[in-house]
């Protein structure tokens, strides 16, 4: 829709090998999308998800089950019914203007017919998180312990 | 570019070599020492390390120093890379759920009772 800033957004394509409606369904029915929004063996619990302009999207998680604390809280400000999505936490789903950790952002979500299914588009647009950037604060050493290595092990099964 | 960067940390002789370099510059002899392979080999893995804009080379002497080029790493150790593998794992695990689920059940079909709590 709008430029991208490499800097600052991050745009994903992937092929999913299953009907559009398949995985609109997987995005919008809260069962749905709480098998997957989150990692195993953390629990996502979807706490309000009503996809429309305006809509809040909320979801708590639990490392034991039972225990939720607060996850996604955002509002949806696109909803093009089966073909695309745009939600944004710099508004809470109460539309107070928010702060989110680690930062703010707005996800566009694009769903397009494919000869193999679907053509999953992903562009997240993020405000300029300079001045509480963790990483200077961290050092090298602890960043290349968290996070490089899962982006490692992430390239391993790609070149694999 | 990021592909380039993703392609020469998959393996681990050349994220042991990244390792090593953030403790400082080093010869490219003295970075081989630790590997049971032969230079030759070992220059591959130097040379696809420079080519990725990681480390950088110069040749003092006869002697070959490589540094490490940290912003470049910062390419995919800082935040947005880390935005960036949020996405792309839960993109993965939504592409696994809609493959893997050959019948799954609506919101609407789960009974009240099943419902966590």
């Amino acid at each position: 829709m709008t430029d991208i800033d490499p800097r600052l957004d991050l745009t994903l394509d992937r092929v999913i090998r299953a009907p559009r409606e398949v995985v609109w369904r997987a995005w919008t029915d809260p069962a749905q999308l709480a098998q997957w929004w989150v990692p195993a063996p953390t629990v996502a619990r979807v706490e309000q998800l009503d996809v429309r302009p305006g809509g809040a999207f909320v979801t708590s998680m639990s490392d034991d089950g039972a225990a939720f604390v607060p996850h996604t809280d955002a509002v949806f400000l696109v909803v093009d019914d089966g073909a695309r999505i745009v939600f944004s936490n710099a508004i809470d789903s109460s539309w107070h203007p928010a702060s989110p950790e680690p930062v703010a952002m707005t996800a566009e979500i694009v769903f397009d017919e494919h000869p193999d299914g679907t053509d999953y588009r992903v562009v997240v647009r993020h405000a300029d998180p300079a001045t509480r950037d963790r990483h200077e604060q961290l050092g090298f050493f602890e960043g290349w312990g968290s996070v490089t290595a899962a982006l490692a092990a992430l390239a391993e099964s790609r070149a694999g | 570019m990021l592909d380039d960067v993703f392609v020469a940390l998959a393996d681990p002789t050349r994220r042991a070599v990244i390792r090593r370099l953030g403790e400082g510059p080093a010869s490219v002899s003295e970075l081989a020492r630790p590997f049971a392979i032969t230079l030759p080999s070992f220059l591959k893995h130097v040379r696809m390390l420079e080519s990725s804009g990681l480390v950088r080379t110069a040749k003092s002497g006869r002697v070959r120093m490589c540094t490490l080029d940290r912003e470049r790493l910062a390419v995919v150790d800082g935040w947005l890379a880390e935005q960036r593998s949020v996405w792309e794992e839960r993109t993965h695990r939504l592409a696994v759920f809609v493959a893997d689920s050959p019948k799954i059940p609506d919101s609407a079909e789960i009974p009240e009772s099943q419902e966590q709590s």
